[in-house]
């Protein structure tokens, strides 16, 4: 078991487009890794490998136990070079992330998704995820190319109304 | 979580408000910058045509309150903008996090006296702690509309169920629509 230190910002490699993993015998470790440090973040739902330092395409995910995700998820997602084929929908949620402590915010996401990722035994997976799981994996998937919540805030808690025009 | 910020810095509240125009954040940051202030805390709008400005800023120790005031009345004088500034205590830098839900409650129907106070009162009353409120009248002069949201945290053990429930008398009383939903972050 090996819980590794979550990484925040401004550490660059936060900021990093992942690269591709080739064999996935390369990063078993690196997946054994993530699953520990997500089970032993309080309330964690999923990690990606630059969070531990590591850039490249590899996330863990698991929404199973998280009051959203609890009715309605694919269980433990270990995923490899994962891809999003298509998206629908979209919901705004409240989120934060364990990279950038003590800040939270609304991100717009789709509802959707259509998923295509490598396992660790090499075989490819390809389903539809809803609902929480969904905004999970994007949250997730986007630490893979660099983006944080905080580029996608989708408006200030202020900003529920369009304002009226003083003139 | 308890929040404190460094011993080492005198921190002020400073409020800023004058008819809105282009500049007034630039100008107050100005003041700041040059003071060698930190911005540790703000929040700003327009509201109506004025624009408001409400910031926590903080300066190594010793740095006093009479320092902000005379360069904010030297900047300010002339242009409309009225500054209030007050120096923080060190209890008052430290602030508890909440511990229950977070939720955000939307109001609104015809325009009537008393709809934010007989909302407010009924969660101070229960211990529910307003974290932000934003109110607007809209509609049309003939048909004025009040709406009101706010986020409040919840006391430990009180659901939004709980809250929405609280809230269930008002609705016909002020004859208004009232929804209440959760919005506790969820974190990655």
């Amino acid at each position: 078991m090996a819980v590794k230190p979550i990484v925040t910002y401004p550490d660059p490699v936060l900021k990093a487009v992942c690269t591709p993993v080739d064999a996935v015998e390369t990063v078993s470790q690196l997946i054994e890794d993530l699953v520990d440090t997500m089970r032993a973040g309080p309330g964690s739902v999923g990690v990606a490998a630059p969070q531990i330092g590591v850039p490249v395409r590899v996330c863990v995910i698991d929404v199973s136990k998280n009051r959203h995700g609890k009715d309605n998820n694919h269980g433990l997602l270990l995923m490899i070079n994962p891809e999003i084929l298509a998206r629908s929908g979209n919901s705004v949620m409240r989120e934060g992330c364990m990279s950038v402590p003590d800040y939270t915010g609304d991100v717009e996401r789709a509802t959707e998704v259509t998923l295509r990722f490598t396992e660790p035994d090499g075989g490819v997976r390809e389903f539809e995820a809803t609902g929480f799981e969904a905004v999970a994996i994007q949250h997730e998937m986007d630490h893979l190319d660099g983006m944080l919540f905080l580029d996608r805030i989708s408006s200030l808690k202020t900003g529920l109304f369009r304002r009226k025009s003083y003139k | 979580m308890n929040v404190c910020r460094k011993p080492n810095l005198a921190h002020f509240a400073v409020t800023i408000i004058g008819k809105d125009r282009t500049g007034i954040v630039a100008d107050t940051s100005e003041v700041l910058y040059k003071l060698g202030c930190n911005v540790e805390d703000s929040s700003c709008t327009m509201l109506g045509g004025e624009f408001a400005m409400i910031l926590i800023v903080s300066h190594e120790k010793p740095f006093s309150k009479k320092k902000l005031e005379a360069e904010f009345a030297e900047k300010n004088a002339g242009n409309g903008l009225s500054a209030f500034i007050r120096t923080l205590k060190d209890d008052e830098i430290c602030y508890r996090e909440p511990v229950g839900e977070l939720c955000l409650v939307s109001v609104y129907g015809s325009d009537k006296p008393g709809i934010v106070y007989r909302v407010t009162r009924e969660f101070a009353d229960r211990g529910v702690n307003i974290t932000d409120l934003n109110t607007k009248l809209i509609g049309s002069p003939k048909d004025p509309v009040y709406v009101l949201v706010l986020e409040a945290a919840l006391p430990a053990g009180m659901s939004v169920e709980d809250a929405t429930a609280l809230l269930e008398n008002l609705k016909k009383e002020l004859s208004v629509e009232i929804s209440v939903r959760l919005i506790t972050p969820v974190s990655f």
